[in-house]
């Protein structure tokens, strides 16, 4: 069945190449538009809450991006920081900022914003030990809080304990407004204010929408916040756009029965979706765009962990395994077997990239292009295992090792994504091929996360992590201190390397010049292509199907379908 | 009868308390919890989870955890969900009451239909119209709820009347009171199929094999001797194959809230279903422990409402019982 299935998909690519998608530019200016009209835009759940400071998860924030705005932003097109709540910054040691704030800047509620504001979301949101947010671990730096003042009306001091390298990056941090939600952190409640129970009045932010309605299970409404500040260069405010509402639809076939009748302005694009959509574009009035390759990565993970389990006192994973996970030649032999271009044309119609860098190629500013590649080489694999003693001594078909183990080996990946079980399949088919016995066990997401977290007992992992633009925030990762740190929780270097990706990662954060950080991840993304701690696979692309009747898209990985929503407007 | 409701509602605290305590013990003792997802975010340290999990009580022995639960829930406190960062109860009744119009609606359907079609399939015993509703039941028993739906969402878009899922149309607020109804009932159309369909076509079978089995038996044909029309015997038979039917419909009644996920999550029905099944996946605690305490007591009031009814139905039960 399966080989069928493959059979099947693999004569989809030649499909698909007469199909064309438009790639859109990174040159462009935007132009004044019009007013008035309507966005609707699905999405698969329900928001989980509406307070940017405490849920961070997509289905949160892909809506209260658009209701929130932090001190400065991350351009779109360039994915450079600018100023955008602050004005203007001045620092002459890069350890005291001042920022001068937008004078005239309202709340979606009228009210105006000021310093207040910004000290208020810092030391009593952030940095109150009673509210659990992951911002809180940006703005700790070695341990350290910043120290964050009032100087005047418009202006703040920050002080930071320590050279901080991405510390304008980590400030499009949200703001929040101190007239509405101080009395609720005073009575210990914010954790659970802003939560799907209140009222639109209560979600109160400087973004260029404001939260018009929510039905739970079926749409959230946002309208023009027309306290906006921003203005188009023809000196009108901003945004253009009435309204924009999310349908919640769970179903992707739903979603796609939707879109083609017209009822959605928006599609995220599956790659078995394009057949269907791709000739139908200029008929139904729609455009699909490729914004380019994904920031998530996906990943293959062994398993070094020499530590002893508590419980059972023996090894998490028996030592003659260990030795051989912990082997770098073993780990690289891997990656030559592995087919990625199949994977590609298989599991993503050809809609994918081979990955090999720990930063997606869409990183402009850092992606490291000269890291050593893994090509499919079947031969060099087998010729790889035999130098370290690998043998298939009992001619069943499958290696041993000096010792007599056979060369098999537990492989998990988690059940709930099918293109990763797909994935999956095809790896452990050309695991076998040079000679290795993989049993492959898809498991369930939450089961999988205690084994790799906390529990320790797993050898060969398949999964994936997001991915943004400043490397230093995957230090969770790749410090040997960090809890992501999979393949060796210990806290503990095993090896040189990882005590050199460690002072790489802590240099970063002192080096404020940009060549300089450059030159310090691209050493680190060869390191680690040169190791393989983690052995990257593909990093597919990203599609949008959206209708041709709005003005100013440009598509971005970064920003998403609609980045710089305020600019986009209603073509009549 | 008292007697046999006050019976009822002093058995159903034990079982109440057990189907809880299996509940909890099932989730906790499932590998991972809550906190998985924020778990492998590279931007979350662990002192940020060990705060969660000292805010939701995880950090303490399971038994001393589900009488944390007991407590509150005897105080009428549901407790927080993780997921949505709010009281179970409001999560609940957002939602709940969307479910009630999808069940509802379904079961007025099924039994408005499964009467007729059952009747007729008798009275044209192995003719034409009794094979017709018999193609049709087999079909329907067989066929999977979510692939009727994609099936029918998808016949849906070449009649433009009904709406491609979803419960109400975007321009809902702005319509009239009878406007909002129709537009509502509009929406209902398609979920209320798919989920009746097989429900209709396995009711047409019992219907169909208990009253032929009564009708062929002895009492029937002494109404008969006795000269009694066709269609006062059929009443009479009808009567009496009740019963089956009232225990189905009792246990239906404890499917009232508990939504049905898979054909709320294709025609986009924002019912409580949805929010079951994930909270079950993400081992959202007492999300998961309100949803199986309310149909462990709809299914007990199901049950006593159908033994209620069964009495009153048949004489038989109430002379041996009470």
């Amino acid at each position: 069945m399966r080989y069928l299935i493959t059979t099947i998909f693999l004569f989809f690519p030649l499909l698909l190449y007469s199909q064309p998608f438009r790639v859109p530019s990174s040159n462009y200016t935007l132009e004044c538009g019009k007013y008035g009209g309507r966005l609707i835009i699905p999405v698969t759940g329900d928001p989980k809450s509406f307070n940017p400071i405490l849920a961070k998860e997509t289905s949160t924030t892909q809506i209260t991006s658009f209701l929130f705005e932090g001190l400065t932003r991350i351009n779109p097109q360039t994915q450079k920081v600018e100023p955008n709540l602050a004005q203007s910054s001045q620092t002459e040691d890069n350890l005291v900022w001042i920022f001068h704030l937008r004078k005239g800047v309202r709340w979606s509620d009228g009210k105006e914003f000021t310093s207040d504001d910004v000290v208020f979301t810092f030391n009593d949101l952030i940095y109150n030990p009673q509210i659990p947010t992951s911002s809180r671990d940006i703005f700790t730096i070695e341990g350290k809080k910043i120290k964050v003042e009032k100087i005047d009306k418009y202006t703040v001091k920050f002080v930071l304990p320590s050279l901080f390298a991405p510390f304008l990056e980590a400030l499009t941090q949200e703001i929040l407004p101190r007239h509405k939600y101080y009395s609720e952190v005073k009575r210990n409640r914010f954790s659970f204010s802003m939560g799907l129970d209140s009222s639109p009045q209560d979600i109160v932010g400087c973004g260029p929408f404001r939260l018009k309605k929510y039905l739970p299970g079926e749409r959230v409404i946002l309208e023009r916040n027309p306290f906006y500040w921003k203005k188009d260069k023809c000196d009108h405010l901003l945004p253009y756009l009435d309204e924009i509402v999310f349908v919640i639809l769970p179903n992707q076939d739903t979603i796609l029965l939707k879109f083609l009748d017209k009822e959605l302005d928006y599609m995220s694009l599956r790659v078995e979706d394009l057949p269907v959509l791709g000739k139908r574009q200029k008929k139904d009035n729609f455009i699909i765009y490729n914004a380019g390759v994904s920031w998530g990565s996906m990943f293959i993970v062994f398993n070094q962990n020499p530590g002893i389990n508590p419980y059972t006192k023996k090894p998490f994973i028996p030592s003659y395994k260990r030795k051989w996970f912990r082997n770098k030649r073993f780990r690289q032999a891997i990656s030559y077997a592995i087919n990625r271009k199949k994977i590609i044309d298989v599991v993503f119609n050809g809609l994918a990239k081979e990955q090999f860098s720990p930063l997606s190629c869409a990183n402009k500013l850092y992606y490291n292009p000269n890291v050593k590649k893994y090509p499919y080489d079947p031969e060099k694999a087998k010729r790889i295992l035999k130098d370290l003693g690998f043998k298939d001594r009992d001619g069943d078909g499958i290696l041993e090792d000096k010792e007599g183990h056979r060369l098999e080996i537990n492989f998990f990946t988690n059940a709930d994504n099918s293109q990763r079980v797909v994935m999956a399949t095809l790896i452990k088919k050309d695991l076998e091929k040079i000679g290795i016995k993989i049993n492959f066990l898809p498991l369930d997401f939450n089961n999988l996360v205690t084994k790799l977290t906390s529990t320790f007992d797993w050898e060969m992992i398949l999964i994936g992590l997001t991915g943004g633009i400043e490397p230093y925030f995957g230090k969770n990762v790749w410090s040997y201190k960090g809890t992501l740190h999979m393949w060796n929780p210990t806290r503990k270097p095993l090896e040189k390397w990882e005590e050199e990706i460690e002072k790489i990662f802590n240099q970063s954060a002192k080096i404020l010049d940009r060549e300089e950080r450059r030159k310090l991840f691209f050493r680190w993304q060869r390191i680690v292509s040169e190791n393989l701690p983690l052995i990257y696979t593909v990093s597919p692309y990203t599609l949008y199907a959206i209708r041709d009747k709005f003005g100013n898209l440009h598509p971005t990985v970064l920003g998403g379908a609609f980045s710089q929503i305020e600019y986009i407007y209603l073509k009549r | 009868m008292r007697k046999l409701i006050l019976k009822r509602v002093l058995f159903s605290f034990p079982l109440l308390l057990g189907i809880t305590f299996i509940t909890f013990l099932f989730i906790q003792i499932a590998p991972g919890d809550f906190l998985d997802t924020l778990r492998l975010n590279p931007q979350v340290s662990p002192q940020i989870i060990d705060l969660y999990k000292k805010k939701f009580h995880l950090d303490k022995p399971l038994i001393v955890q589900y009488f944390f639960w007991l407590k509150s829930i005897l105080k009428l406190e549901w407790g927080y969900s993780f997921t949505y960062k709010a009281p179970v109860i409001k999560v609940i009744s957002s939602r709940a009451l969307n479910t009630l119009i999808l069940s509802l609606s379904t079961i007025i359907f099924s039994w408005l239909v499964v009467f007729p079609l059952g009747i007729l399939s008798v009275i044209y015993r192995k003719k034409f119209m009794d094979r017709v509703i018999g193609f049709f039941s087999y079909i329907w028993i067989s066929f999977p709820t979510f692939l009727l739906a994609i099936f029918l969402l998808y016949l849906a878009t070449f009649v433009k009347f009904l709406p491609l899922g979803g419960m109400r149309s975007l321009n809902f607020d702005q319509l009239t009171k009878w406007g909002k109804f129709f537009d509502l009932l509009r929406h209902l159309i398609i979920p209320t199929l798919v989920l009746s369909l097989g429900t209709v076509a396995y009711l047409v079978r019992i219907l169909r094999a208990n009253l032929l089995e009564i009708l062929s038996s002895p009492f029937i044909k002494a109404l008969g001797a006795r000269g009694l029309s066709k269609r006062r015997i059929l009443i009479h038979g009808i009567k009496n194959s009740l019963n089956p039917m009232i225990t189905i419909f009792g246990y239906q009644l404890s499917g009232l809230l508990s939504g049905a996920a898979l054909t709320e999550i294709i025609c986009g029905w924002p019912g409580l279903g949805q929010v079951i099944l994930e909270a079950t996946r993400s081992q959202d605690l007492y999300l998961v422990m309100a949803s199986i305490l309310i149909s462990g007591l709809l299914l007990i009031v199901g049950n006593l409402i159908a033994d209620i009814l069964l009495a009153w139905v048949d004489p038989r039960i109430r002379y041996e019982r009470f």
